[in-house]
């Protein structure tokens, strides 16, 4: 079950995906024998308070989560999180974030060669300040500029984080892999919002959050495959897997190995469980390896 | 933390649409702390848990108190016996019960009952006192087994016991703790800075991972209800920022 994944040899392909394993040291149940990696809960460089509650709304089928990215700031993981990671026997990546393209750049400066540091996993999901608050992530050159900082800044693997907020992510998936990426996560959330109608105003102080979960599935599986024509690199599936048979939807779309979140939340053996059922269904269907699943991924 | 599948054993009405259910939950009945709160999940049920406060305990099994206020509870309750619903638990900074104290005042409101038996077990353990003011709009919302060495109820229509608030009602004791609608709980911050009071928050994942739970404080910054909280000192909670318009109990 182990796979190469932009630079780094993972024992399984099920990784824990930013911001649902918090900084994997808060929950005793979590199990780790499955888990291939984990992506840190994204951080900046300097602490951030997050945004004022409600900051989760139950939707059907998913989640709307406007947290503000609420972390320790580069500092406090270095200090507080990172040795702990050092002594784990799976890689840890940190995903990182800013609001113009030196900030990544910065961020990957400053973590790289810090132990217990693997790797690099970019939000680019975030406001571009110095472009008057338009997307990192729905601009080819914006998206690749970030990526070209934080490769320049570090040798380690260096993986995107794709927003499915866009017209072509084919175009995007490019851009970052001709910047450097060595591997890509597809997808971040979707934006949504959900409107209280007591007080018609919207449900989340943030008043927009990022929808997760089994609701967004289908067109995480659509979005992560036309990634996956797109580029010659690794992708990353994420979106609402919550058992072994949606994951393998990704791995048979053409990824090479999947996160799971949301589901975490809900069942703390989720990884675990994934991890095993894709097992399973590979002894039963004969096949010896994961590299053995057949994959439909007709080429552009 | 544990994390087991529990049968559903037993349900009992104790007001009107307020229901006790009980849960065969071993590890958790042994060593769950007043204030303490577990994470259910059921299928088909929402996607994610709902957090309760456990009510009492009795030998191996847990009790929650609910009432149907969506589609979540209305499924719990739609439940019947031997069906397994999945808890996480317990979770949570509960009350501190320490001996010292004479007399303990729990102030509660409505479903605000929920965490209150236990805590009279364990204030009457340390020796304390227990007057239990409870609180609701009218004499069939009243939780039928408040107890105490002392108990004083209070209905907004004055149908039984003090006509007013549970708060107006509470008599001079050494220490107060509080759990009720977050208004019910900002009353209280303003007249006992020191009272221990169990706040109400929309949850995610209950084990201080999402950070869905913020709970904003009055030095600035936030918690997590789930892991530093869901017992504060009255006066450390920034109240303004809470929503008010939550009822005890996040509504599924």
């Amino acid at each position: 079950m182990s796979v190469e994944i932009g630079g780094l040899t993972l024992r399984g392909p099920v990784l824990a995906a930013s911001g649902t394993f918090g900084y994997g040291t808060e929950v005793p149940l979590l199990e780790r024998r499955a888990l291939g990696a984990m992506v840190s809960k994204g951080i900046f460089l300097r602490p951030r308070a997050g945004a004022p509650p409600p900051r989760i709304i139950e939707t059907p089928s998913g989640m709307l989560n406007a947290i503000g990215l609420q972390g320790p700031g580069v500092e406090g993981l270095i200090r507080d999180y990172a040795p702990q990671w050092a002594q784990w026997d799976f890689p840890v990546l940190v995903n990182i974030n800013g609001e113009t393209a030196a900030e990544y750049g910065e961020l990957a400066a400053r973590l790289d060669g810090v132990p217990g540091v693997a790797g690099f996993e970019i939000n680019i999901s975030c406001p571009n300040v110095e472009q008057g608050g338009l997307y990192f992530g729905n601009d080819p050159r914006a998206a690749a500029a970030v990526t070209e900082a934080v490769r320049k800044r570090t040798d380690r693997p260096v993986w995107v984080k794709l927003t499915p907020m866009v017209t072509d992510i084919g175009v995007i998936a490019r851009a970052c892999e001709a910047a450097g990426a060595d591997a890509l996560s597809a997808i971040n959330t979707f934006v949504g919002m959900s409107i209280d109608l007591n007080t018609r105003q919207p449900r989340l102080s943030f008043r927009t959050g990022g929808l997760s979960g089994p609701a967004i599935r289908p067109l995480a599986v659509h979005l992560a495959h036309q990634a996956a024509r797109a580029v010659s690199i690794p992708v990353i599936g994420i979106g609402g897997i919550t058992g072994a048979d949606d994951a393998l939807e990704f791995l048979v779309a053409g990824c090479a190995a999947v996160q799971v979140g949301t589901a975490t939340f809900v069942k703390p053996r989720a990884i675990a469980e994934v991890h095993d059922g894709i097992a399973a269904y590979l002894a039963s269907h004969g096949f010896a390896s994961l590299a053995e699943l057949p994959r439909y991924l007709p080429r552009d | 933390m544990f994390l087991l599948d529990a049968a559903l054993v037993a349900r009992r009405e104790v007001a009107r649409g307020m229901f006790v259910l009980s849960l065969d939950a071993p590890q958790i009945a042994n060593s769950v702390r007043a204030g303490q709160f577990v994470n259910l999940g059921w299928s088909p049920g929402p996607l994610l848990r709902r957090p309760f406060s456990v009510y009492r305990t009795d030998g191996d099994r847990i009790e929650v108190i609910l009432k149907a206020v969506g589609a979540g509870t209305s499924q719990l309750l739609a439940m019947t016996a031997r069906d397994t619903i999945s808890c996480l638990g317990p979770l949570g900074h509960g009350f501190e019960l320490s001996p010292g104290p004479r007399s303990v005042a729990l102030v509660s409101g409505g479903l605000g009952v929920a965490p209150m038996p236990l805590a009279a077990r364990e204030a009457r353990a340390a020796g304390i006192s227990v007057t239990w003011v409870h609180g609701a709009r009218s004499v069939d919302e009243l939780c039928s087994e408040a107890d105490g060495d002392e108990v004083i109820w209070a209905t907004d229509d004055g149908s039984r016991g003090f006509a007013g608030t549970a708060v107006s009602a509470v008599p001079e004791t050494d220490m107060v703790l509080a759990c009720g609608p977050n208004r019910m709980l900002a009353a209280v911050a303003m007249r006992w800075p020191d009272a221990q009071v169990a706040v109400e928050t929309y949850m995610g994942c209950g084990t201080g991972v999402c950070l869905g739970c913020a709970v904003p404080l009055a030095r600035g910054g936030y918690d997590r209800a789930c892991k530093e909280g869901p017992v504060y000192r009255a006066a450390d909670v920034e109240w303004s920022m809470l929503p008010a318009h939550l009822a005890y109990a996040v509504s599924a």
